[in-house]
């Protein structure tokens, strides 16, 4: 427990002056009324008008973004693997080649069905 | 009680410092970085203004060196404005979120071996967990929360689209960084940062492990959202990206974190691949170079090594396509970075296992490497003479609208005569004589 | 002292810090997981499970499990932050949930799920209850080295079935958002070629606003008679209809104020 006390108080530290900097940033700035100043800013022609509802976004990524989360976890795998390897030997050797084999056979089709084409 | 604390698992020496002693080091790392964060803003103008034949600022301070601190002061007397369509408390939020985790990742960082300070024995490190680089990755992960949030909370498009980008960038990158640390807790044995400095007594991981440091160094520019790879932010495309509606002391939190970043990346690479507060070569002969007070000295050359770097970069190379900065993270680091972690394991398993020398493996490898190398020069070259060998087809006639465009003539090609409508062909050679 | 005085050590013992950490983060866990279900807005929902899994996280740490601790934070934000594309992509930035089922018998499997989820859970934790091994048997190595050893060693199998179903995932993606190409890819060079070779207007389109009264995108420009022309506004506009009307009044005096400069011109 003790070991996370010095990172809590450097967190308190810094969320301390990031909070003292946005009150002081409100109170030393002045403070001038303008509608136009309070619009979106798109280049100094009046904002394009947001669809009702938001509006749905192409997010072309997912599927990247579905892939980083495997290999997210993969990662998360290798690090204790990584740390007591030499404890584990040739058995850990040859289970985590067949595990990262398994994830590449993944990535190796969406590499070929095109998913990580950016259009 | 007692043995509970014996068990809690915590890094050796660390957890123990009196609470004075605490509060100073956090303290200091927090004055660390924020002055850090001063110069290098500064250098990064006159260094890039250097590369651009520009003199860069210097009327504010000796040297100009008040500069970074002047504009500050500049921001926080600016009108601090939330636009209308900002969802509020998200939007206050976000810069907070992006700021705090900047300074907490170097909790873990090293910049020295044990001193004593006031007659207290301690580490020059706040604290250390077993799993410290892997708590760096955590909190870095925390702190792209607020910049996607500062992009969706604006409520505007350009920041949307800023922070779209920079979860892609986050997404692509984080993958081949995790990987390439795996190279290091490999020979390291640990996750704990001082460890892994302990470690690298005799070589330095980025000799050991080359292909890991380079890696490691690519995906540290596109975490951090610097150029060539500040696609987030980039200018001529999305005004400012994701920080286009923040003003006042809001951006320049953002700007902090941004330099904080770069500094926390420049640390870890130093602390991971180049022997953290270890002497470099010709100095480390002398005996006190590694201890005392000395090792901050190398620790702290080390940092600014990889922020002129990461200012070089800026200077020198445009920023990247998307597609090509999609490709490179994912067609190109990851598998790299998978092919060099099994070999490493491998290699090192042979090692341990049945007293293989690692390196002949290393030798052979390096030869295979370089003659692969080789290979592609000669291919190049070979490619090149059977392009050359044949020249591109030159039509003596000269198609004035060749696929479509309108096109001066090539060398070699003849103007056609003109004829104009309505004249005979003995006035245009006529035309023809006299030009 | 004997071991079976530290496991009981370990079971009872809850320091102060502890205690403060459980009773501070267990509540705002709880309540960001509640109103997680309860709010409206879907990226509300995707940052309050950000909330709580941050808040186990920092439970997990407190309870001498680093290695779990910050494995919950580095898998979830990326996670998480999946989902709120997930949300942007499919539901869209502000819209809220829509309440109609399109999955037939979502509700019987929810259930089964739960039971099911509900009954390993209750097991677990009574197996970690009866045979409880202690902290310091299962962080005698360190965490880590102990958490590899119950992975590599004792639970291979559980681990390479992992990547089983992580190969799921992937294939689940892909249906879901893959779109095949069957047409090569139009490039710029093949777009500017059709531009000039298909005889169209090879120059940029005209700009939007331009003699009108404002000059946002959605105001088509004038022409010189005063009609709107109606390639100056994006396609993606007109479409929604979002392209603003322009006003009786605003044509007319553009055509007055385009009529005599006409007749300057001739003369």
């Amino acid at each position: 427990m003790n070991s996370y006390v010095p990172i809590l108080v450097l967190g308190a530290l810094s969320l301390g002056f990031a909070v003292f900097s946005i009150a002081a940033g409100h109170l030393t700035g002045p403070r001038r009324f303008n509608r136009a100043k309070l619009d979106a800013y798109e280049c100094g022609i009046e904002p394009t008008p947001q669809p009702v509802g938001g509006g749905r976004f192409p997010v072309k990524y997912y599927l990247t973004a579905m892939l980083f989360i495997i290999f997210d976890i993969e990662i998360v795998f290798l690090y204790p693997w990584a740390v007591s390897f030499d404890a584990l030997g040739m058995f850990g050797l040859v289970e985590m080649g067949l595990f990262i084999l398994t994830l590449l056979v993944v990535y190796a089709y969406v590499w070929r069905r095109g998913g990580l084409e950016w259009d | 009680m007692n043995a509970v604390l014996l068990a809690s698992p915590e890094v050796r020496g660390f957890g123990a410092d009196p609470w004075w002693l605490v509060l100073g080091k956090a303290v200091v790392i927090f004055v660390f970085l924020v002055l850090m964060t001063l110069f290098t803003i500064l250098a990064e103008r006159r260094v890039v203004a250097r590369m651009q034949h520009r003199i860069g600022p210097n009327r504010v301070g000796p040297f100009g060196l008040l500069q970074s601190l002047a504009d500050g002061i500049k921001l926080a007397l600016k009108e601090d404005i939330i636009p209308k369509a900002a969802h509020k408390a998200v939007f206050v939020l976000a810069p907070i979120l992006s700021t705090a985790p900047a300074f907490m990742a170097f909790a873990v960082i090293p910049f020295g071996p044990e001193v004593s300070v006031f007659g207290e024995r301690t580490h020059l490190q706040l604290t250390d967990l077993p799993v410290a680089v892997l708590y760096i990755l955590a909190v870095a992960s925390v702190g792209i929360y607020g910049i996607v949030l500062a992009g969706w909370s604006s409520g505007s498009t350009y920041p949307l689209l800023g922070s779209l980008r920079s979860t892609a960038q986050l997404i692509s990158y984080e993958v081949a960084m995790g990987l390439s640390f795996v190279g290091v807790f490999l020979y390291a044995g640990s996750m704990s940062t001082s460890e892994i400095v302990a470690a690298q007594g005799d070589y330095w991981y980025a000799v050991l492990l080359f292909p890991s440091f380079a890696i490691y160094v690519i995906s540290m520019v596109g975490e951090t959202n610097r150029a060539p790879f500040d696609l987030a932010e980039a200018e001529g495309e999305l005004v400012g990206g994701f920080h286009t509606e923040y003003s006042s002391l809001k951006f320049a939190l953002f700007f902090l974190a941004e330099y904080v970043n770069m500094v926390t990346v420049s640390a870890l690479a130093t602390t991971l691949f180049l022997g953290g507060w270890r002497a470099p070569w010709p100095l480390s002969l002398w005996e006190g170079a590694n201890q005392d007070w000395w090792p901050v000295l190398w620790f702290t050359a080390k940092v600014l090594l990889f922020l002129f770097v990461f200012i070089w970069l800026r200077g020198t190379l445009p920023r990247l396509r998307y597609d090509q900065f999609m490709k490179l993270g994912w067609k190109v680091l990851i598998p790299v970075a998978i092919g060099w972690l099994l070999m490493v394991a491998t290699v090192r398993a042979l090692n341990t296992e049945y007293d293989f020398d690692a390196r002949q493996v290393l030798i052979y490898g390096g030869i295979a490497a370089a003659v692969l190398i080789g290979l592609t020069f000669v291919w190049d070259f070979v490619a090149a003479r059977s392009r050359n060998a044949e020249p591109p087809e030159v039509t003596a006639e000269w198609d004035p609208m060749a696929g479509g465009h309108p096109v001066p003539p090539l060398p070699g090609q003849q103007r056609p005569q003109l004829t104009v409508a309505g004249t005979t062909a003995g006035s245009t050679t006529q035309t023809e004589d006299h030009p | 002292m004997s071991s079976t005085a530290t496991v009981l050590a370990a079971a009872t013992d809850t320091g102060t810090g502890e205690a403060v950490t459980f009773w501070v983060l267990g509540p705002l866990a709880v309540l960001a997981a509640l109103g997680m279900l309860a709010s409206k807005k879907a990226v509300h929902s995707a940052l309050l499970l950000a909330l709580t899994m941050l808040s186990l996280a920092v439970l997990y740490l407190a309870q001498d499990a680093p290695f779990l601790g910050v494995v919950q934070v580095v898998v979830y934000t990326g996670a998480v932050m999946m989902l709120f594309l997930f949300v942007l992509m499919l539901v869209g930035v502000d819209s809220a949930d829509s309440l109609v089922e399109t999955l037939r018998g979502q509700r019987v499997a929810a259930v089964l799920g739960a039971v099911g989820f509900g009954a390993l859970l209750v097991f677990a934790l009574g197996d970690a209850v009866v045979t409880n091994e202690g902290l310091d048997q299962a962080n005698s190595e360190g965490n880590v080295e102990g958490l590899a050893n119950l992975i590599f060693a004792r639970y291979v199998f559980a681990f390479e079935v992992t990547s089983a179903l992580l190969i799921t995932a992937a294939i689940g993606a892909m249906v879901l958002a893959h779109r095949e190409r069957h047409l090569p890819k139009i490039t710029q060079r093949d777009l500017s070629v059709q531009r000039f070779r298909g005889g169209q207007y090879p120059a940029p389109l005209p700009s939007p606003g331009v003699y009108a009264r404002h000059n946002a995108v959605d105001t088509p420009a004038l022409l010189p008679d005063g009609t709107p022309a109606d390639a100056s506004v994006s396609r993606v506009l007109a479409a929604r209809g979002d392209v603003r009307s322009i006003p009786e009044q605003a044509s007319t005096t553009a055509i007055e104020r385009a009529a005599p400069r006409r007749e300057d011109d001739g003369s």
